[in-house]
């Protein structure tokens, strides 16, 4: 294997070496002043992207801070999940999202989607349920199809999906 | 994961938390989502009824 040896500014010496390999290869560096990035650097020295490699135009990025996917019928069941323990069942149609790593604070962003199963036919929504405290580790909602503070219809519904930004 | 943890609310009606796949037991999960000072009880999910037609008339007896 091929190596170029470099000192140490003051003690020992860096070795990079190049693998057998077949033809003719380029590793083309930044014309820019910068740091090689490595497995064996540390987290907090890597520059934090501020967009995903798949985003068009200038806006930054913003991933979900944790996720949910479960049946709120029959056996409720979480199907797929990110930063979340739990989820609490507190009856028809009224759950709580319970998070591993709790959220910076209160002001983050929770996005509720119902589908009410391939053999429903109600038109379904979901909402925070403000009856329940909002806190940094567990995000509250409802599940219904329709109606009002009286008689608001909560429904159990095939799926629910839950994200949170913030 | 096939167990349940159940509480009783103060209105005698009953939570039951799911577990996710999330690395943590049963227990380290209890800890951390049941409500502080309430008694809880590990179940297995086949416990659980799954026809929810009357699911807040449920009781822990």
């Amino acid at each position: 294997m091929a190596s170029i040896k470099i000192a140490g500014d003051t003690s020992g010496e860096i070795t990079i070496s190049a693998p057998a390999v077949s033809g003719t290869n380029t590793l083309t560096l930044p014309a820019n002043t910068g740091t090689i990035i490595t497995s064996a650097t540390a987290a907090a020295d890597v520059p934090a992207p501020t967009q995903l490699s798949t985003a068009s135009g200038s806006a930054p990025s913003y991933s979900a801070r944790a996720w949910v996917n479960f049946q709120g019928t029959s056996t409720v069941t979480i199907r797929g999940s990110g930063n979340v323990t739990s989820i609490t069942d507190h009856g028809t149609g009224d759950y709580t999202v319970n998070f591993t790593t709790a959220m910076p604070d209160v002001n983050y962003c929770g996005v509720a989607l119902p589908n009410d199963g391939t053999a429903g036919t109600n038109l379904v929504i979901a909402c925070e349920n403000q009856t329940r405290t909002k806190t940094v580790s567990a995000f509250n909602i409802w599940t219904a199809y329709g109606g009002n503070g009286v008689n608001k219809n909560l429904y159990d519904v095939g799926t629910v999906n839950v994200s949170i930004f913030r | 994961m096939d167990k349940r943890i159940i509480y009783k609310n103060d209105d005698n009606t009953i939570s039951i938390i799911v577990p996710a796949d999330c690395g943590l037991t049963i227990e380290q999960i209890a800890a951390k989502d049941v409500p502080t000072g309430k008694e809880y009880h590990i179940v297995n999910a086949s416990d659980i009824p799954s026809d929810r037609t009357f699911r807040n008339a449920w009781e822990w007896q």
